[in-house]
Order: C-alpha cells, then structure tokens, then sequence
C-alpha cells in the first residue's frame, strides 16, 4: 500500500493491518484539537466582552457568591445527635435477650442460635433449674465478632434473642463488648418497649 | 416586596431568637446545641429530655430533641429512652403515650446512658458456677 492509493481511498478507514510509515500516518490523521475558530474573526464587542470579564474576575465573584448564598440555605444535614435519621423497624442493632409479659425468661437453651450463627459469636451452656425447667447458665456474645446478621432471632423459636434497635453502644474497651447473660437480659428490660413496638410493626410480615 | 426583600425572613429569625427566651439565651442554646430552632414541645422523658416537632423542616430535621440541661455539654444520644426512641428515628408518627403497642411490665428497668468510661461501665464477668474444685488433701489420720 502506498500513499496514491491512500489519497485515493479518502483516508477514512486506516485500519492496524495496513503497513504505513508512522511519519506518513500522522500527517493523514492530523486532527486539530484547539478550538482555533473561537479566537479568530472575533468581533471587537465579544473582545471587550472577554476583556471585562478577565479584568472584573466575575466567574470567580460568581463562584463565591454561590457559596454566600448556601449559607443562608436551610442545611441538608442533620444535627446528631439533637436530630436522629430514620430508621427501620427492622433494624438490626445491639443484641437483647427478653423476657415473658410474666417476668419469666424467654430463652430454653436450644442452642439454635448458637448453631445458626455464621460468626460463631454465640457460647451457650445450659442446666436444669431448681424447678426443673431448662435454661441457660451462660449466654455469651462477643459483640466484637458478631456480623450483625440477624440469623439469631430468626432462628429463635421464642422469640427471646433479639437484635434491638440501639446502635449507641460504643465502648472505650474491648471487654465491655464481650456480652454475658446478665448484660443481655438487661438490655432486654431496658429496651423492652422499643423491641416489642418493632416486632408488632413488623407483625403482618412474619 | 418580599420577593424583592426578604422581610418575612428576618420576622421567622426574630421569633426564633424571641421563642428561644431572648437574645442571651438563644446565644447560649446556639452554644450547646449549634443550631437555633422553632417548634412545638410535644414532650418531655423520664430522663428529663425535651422533644419538638415543626413539619416546616424538611423530613429529617422536624423532629428533635433538647437534652436535659442539667447534663449541658454532656449531652449523648444514648440519652433518649426507649420510649421516645421510635419516634425520634421516624418508626412510628405516634407519641409514647399515644402508643398502644408500648407494654409497660413492673420489670422493665429503667433506662440508663452509655456508661462506657464511667465506674458503672459494664465489666464481664462468668455467669457459670466453676467447674473445677480445688483439691482438698485428705486429713491424716
């Protein structure tokens, strides 16, 4: 292939195949990138215009005076902790162990939780109390290794593992996030009226 | 005029400092609580935390708390009790005491702050009887 028939073809197509000299090829494919065609046959006006503009800064004036008015604006954050987010019903927080409206424990020990859990979080032991029912001795979460992921209540056939709505317990510690059964019973009492209110706005979906 | 001036502007951020308890008063909630807002006091907490509301605000920001003034700057959002939790988070529209799916149980405990830091911090202990005795030697006879 040779530049005649280059010309010829009208230099549209120059596909990676066709052997030209890169010196050749550069001068076929010239595209001018400068939008040269803005700054010549300019008119006087649209000069001064552009003059004006350059000497007086305006689009910088502009620029600020964007920012002016967003001050003024009505913000589009909130104010935490004073304003809080919406949050769901459903909302997987802080673990709480609860309790019958009678005071009485939920939790048998049936240790589904324990086995469903993907993280392994969940140690449980359980005993015979005195009047002979089973319940747990120790129910143990590491809060620091658990994901969060709600298999727990969903396994729980009483309905007394559950993740609570509270999501404001940070600790200064490691130890204070290794939960035990106390911990999460009184969280349970704690929480009681917020738990109960999102298992029964959730009540047509279970 | 309005359009041209923004009169009623001024008028809203008067009231505001007028509803917030004068001049030196709206300085010093502007102080703790960075912001300076008008609303209707729909309730107060056991914690002593009052709640507003005003839908003039968009979604997100109708609905807010006061601390109780006692803790100033110590405010903590763990502070909102359970109760009131719902609402402030946008579950529900109605009020605690409107509420008919809130049971109250003479064994619900009454609710405490994050007390990470503090000397009533949770600290971990074992809920099981130990499992191994000690070894008592045998007495000679």
């Amino acid at each position: 292939m040779n530049f005649a028939m280059l010309t010829r073809a009208g230099n549209t197509v120059l596909r990676s195949s066709t052997r030209v000299p890169l010196r050749l090829a550069s001068q076929i494919n010239y595209i001018n990138v400068n939008r040269d065609s803005e700054f010549e046959n300019i008119s006087w006006g649209a000069m001064t215009d552009q003059a004006i503009s350059y000497a007086f800064v305006t689009e910088l004036c502009r620029g600020a005076a964007v920012s002016l008015a967003h001050f003024f604006k009505e913000p589009a954050t909130i104010n935490y902790p004073f304003e809080k987010g919406p949050l769901s019903p459903r909302f997987r927080g802080e673990h709480a162990l609860r309790r019958y409206p009678s005071g009485e424990e939920r939790c048998i020990a049936c240790k589904l939780c324990e086995a469903i859990c993907p993280a392994q979080a969940i140690t449980i032991e359980a005993e015979e109390r005195a009047d002979g029912s089973r319940r747990t001795t120790r129910y143990d979460i590491d809060m620091t290794k658990c994901i969060y992921c709600g298999f727990c209540q969903e396994a729980c056939p009483v309905d007394a593992i559950v993740e609570g709505p509270n999501f404001e317990y940070s600790t200064e510690t490691h130890e204070e996030l290794l939960y035990n059964k106390e911990k999460l019973l009184n969280n349970g009492d704690k929480w009681e009226s917020e738990i109960a209110a999102n298992i029964h706005a959730d009540h047509l979906y279970r | 005029m309005n359009k041209l001036f923004p009169f009623d502007k001024f008028v809203t951020g008067l009231n505001i400092i007028k509803a917030n308890g004068g001049p030196l008063n709206a300085l010093k909630k502007l102080f703790r609580q960075d912001e300076l807002k008008i609303g209707t006091l729909v309730g107060t907490d056991e914690m002593g935390n009052r709640y507003y509301e005003n839908n003039t605000y968009f979604y997100g920001r109708n609905r807010w708390v006061e601390y109780n003034d006692q803790v100033y700057l110590n405010y903590d959002a763990s502070q909102i009790t359970a109760e009131w939790y719902g609402w402030i988070h946008y579950k529900t529209d109605l009020l605690p005491h409107n509420d008919p799916n809130r049971p109250k149980y003479k064994w619900m405990a009454k609710h405490t702050e994050n007390e990470t830091g503090t000397e009533r911090q949770y600290v971990p202990y074992s809920t099981m009887p130990p499992k191994i005795q000690a070894w008592v030697p045998p007495k000679k006879n």
